[in-house]
């Protein structure tokens, strides 16, 4: 087989795993803009013939979606600055200093990243109620949800600080910085990018999470976008148009995030931000 | 001469492992110091120790009569040029140029009436709003000269600096380096593997090997004189010829070659030579002369015949391996007519013999 027939068939296997793939949140689109008897109809149909955008609005209105996403909006940002803030100075101690402590300290960094949310969410919730945090439940899930995206930030961004060459925060240091001001001034501007990517990708986990939401929120005013689509579906629900509009809303904004910053996302995930 | 940079007795531990040994060292003002040696001799911790990038587990550093010994680099006031050079990516070329400056509060108009001063007499003037990824290698090691040279520091330290350079650059380079130490009137410690390097720039080497430092002074004393086998087998190129040798009397010896040529050696105020006594006798290639003529083709007094075994020519100079082994290197100026398997009669200036014992290598 000649190089170009492989590729085409390259081509097509990739372009149907896509397809397969991006399914679910095609007909989530479509669903949401049938009309009710349109939505069961055998065999169903694959584009809406009477688009029904009211849909979109009506679910705005009477599910208050502009309030669960402001709490996700919230809850993702209040997590990402956190992890944000303490992560990097983690990272960078644990990229700068060579020894036995280091490879400890790793290994346990590692090691809460194997523990699941479902896991964990009980002696948290435990130990939060001893605090009195849940009282602010939405710290609650901050605070949750930066000690469970923390290992995955201090891995990706110490391997960026990596990257960045011992030898600029030397020359950094003879021109004059502290060592506080190489850092900042020369080491934190060229990892930036890498900084800057994982967080974004700890945003949108943050902006889905459900298992601490769900648990820890009680009130229906502070509980975020998945907590509220979930509550959306009862055990008799066929409202699935409904629930299918309130799905687009919640993902539009990370896919357009996503879309937006694809390239930078992927290139500064496999280059390691410099140059 | 006053001393700029004073050690005294330094020391550098990494856990176990001894990295420099009671080093005592002082670098003159306005002098040119290279500090020398195979790697992994504590040339480049003792350049970094002077930077206070490592701390020195015990002894004493003072710069220009100050204490330092525990300062943090930013309050010693020297400069420092790494081996990759070290630019800041993220600026411009301009902007690492003023970075020295401004971190010491230099005003912005200032520094940037320097920053063009600098690329003047360094080359960089059009290229002041490029970044360093857009600048060819030899750019780079300018804008990282220009660095350290835009204020007055009390001393400039090189770390290996043209080792990224192709040879012809390097050459272009050392020059330069030297022509700027000359004119700013600065004090420079430059490390270098290259014994070229060190014996073409400085002005005062140190050859170091193992965190000692081995023998210390002008360039062309440790080449006439070196005090010990490690450094007259360091210092020129290609490296010395070490023959196994014994003493017949006071001023001959005669060497372990096949027939045991005698030949004579003259004594500079060392120890006068013991018959018997064993030495490792030090013949540089360049001083060896081919004996042509009346008396070629002898072995005996003076002369000893080895067989040719290489011939490499470089049109000015030809390079001979001479002996069963090839093991003794021969320069000649000029071309020779000579093919592998030729005999060829050589001698020596007595002058010229180094003598070294075979145990501690020190030279007697």
């Amino acid at each position: 087989m000649s190089e170009t027939w492989r590729n085409r068939l390259l081509l097509a296997v990739a372009l149907g795993l896509a397809a397969v793939y991006l399914f679910p949140l095609y007909w989530m689109v479509v669903t949401s803009l049938k009309s009710g008897s349109a939505m069961f109809a055998t065999p169903p149909s694959f584009w809406p013939s009477e688009p029904q955008w009211q849909t979109y609005a009506y679910v705005w209105q009477s599910r208050d979606v502009g309030r669960y996403l402001w709490n996700s909006l919230v809850i993702a940002l209040g997590a990402v600055a956190l992890v944000t803030l303490l992560g990097t100075g983690c990272a960078y101690v644990l990229a700068r200093y060579r020894n036995v402590w280091i490879d400890i300290g790793l290994f346990l960094i590692l090691m809460l990243q194997v523990l699941p949310a479902s896991l964990m969410v009980t002696p948290i919730f435990v130990g939060f109620s001893q605090f009195g945090l849940l009282a602010t439940p939405r710290l609650a899930v901050i605070l949750a949800i930066a000690a469970k995206a923390m290992p995955f930030f201090v891995v990706l961004v110490r391997s960026t600080f990596m990257s960045v060459p011992a030898e600029l925060e030397e020359a950094g240091l003879v021109d004059g910085n502290s060592r506080l001001g190489a850092f900042l001034f020369i080491v934190l501007p060229l990892a930036r990018n890498g900084i800057l990517v994982s967080a974004i990708l700890i945003f949108m986990q943050a902006f889905g999470e459900f298992v601490y939401s769900k648990s820890m929120i009680q009130a229906a005013e502070l509980q975020p976008a998945s907590v509220g689509l979930n509550s959306f579906m009862g055990p008799n629900t066929n409202e699935w148009n409904n629930i299918m509009a309130f799905a687009a809303m919640y993902v539009g904004p990370i896919l357009a995030l996503f879309v937006l910053l694809q390239r930078r996302i992927v290139s500064g995930l496999t280059s390691g931000a410099l140059k | 001469m006053t001393a700029q940079i004073e050690l005294t007795e330094v020391n550098k531990h990494y856990g176990a492992y001894h990295a420099l040994k009671n080093i005592n060292l002082s670098i003159a003002k306005g002098s040119f110091v290279a500090l020398v040696g195979p790697s992994g001799c504590g040339k480049s911790t003792l350049l970094r120790s002077l930077a206070g990038l490592e701390k020195i587990t015990a002894g004493r550093l003072t710069i220009a009569g100050d204490e330092m010994t525990s300062v943090p680099p930013r309050k010693r006031d020297i400069a420092m040029v790494f081996q990759s050079y070290a630019l800041y990516p993220h600026m411009t070329v301009e902007e690492n140029l003023v970075y020295p400056l401004r971190m010491r509060g230099v005003s912005k108009t200032e520094a940037r009436a320097r920053a063009q001063d600098v690329a003047g007499f360094t080359g960089l003037s059009g290229l002041l709003t490029r970044y360093p990824r857009q600048l060819s290698g030899g750019q780079r090691q300018r804008v990282a000269m220009g660095r350290a040279v835009i204020r007055s520091p009390k001393a400039f330290l090189f770390d290996e600096p043209l080792s990224n350079l192709d040879a012809a650059l390097r050459v272009s380079m050392r020059k330069e380096i030297r022509a700027l130490h000359d004119r700013l009137g600065a004090t420079s410690v430059y490390v270098t593997h290259d014994q070229i390097e060190a014996m073409t720039m400085a002005d005062h080497v140190v050859v170091m090997k193992d965190g000692v430092i081995e023998q210390q002074g002008a360039p062309l004393t440790l080449y006439d004189r070196p005090e010990n086998r490690f450094v007259a087998g360091f210092i020129g190129s290609p490296a010395m010829n070490f023959v196994a040798a014994h003493g017949i009397d006071s001023a001959s010896i005669a060497l372990d070659l096949p027939g045991r040529p005698q030949i004579a050696v003259s004594r500079h105020g060392e120890a006068p030579l013991k018959a018997g006594q064993a030495v490792v006798a030090g013949l540089r290639p360049e001083h060896l002369r081919i004996v042509e003529g009346e008396g070629a083709g002898q072995t005996g007094i003076g002369r000893f015949t080895l067989p040719v075994r290489l011939i490499e020519s470089t049109g000015s100079l030809t390079y001979l391996s001479l002996g069963e082994t090839g093991e003794i290197a021969l320069v000649e100026h000029g071309r020779e007519q000579l093919r592998p398997g030729d005999r060829l009669t050589l001698s020596i200036d007595p002058a010229l013999v180094h003598l070294f014992d075979p145990q501690t290598g020190r030279r007697v």
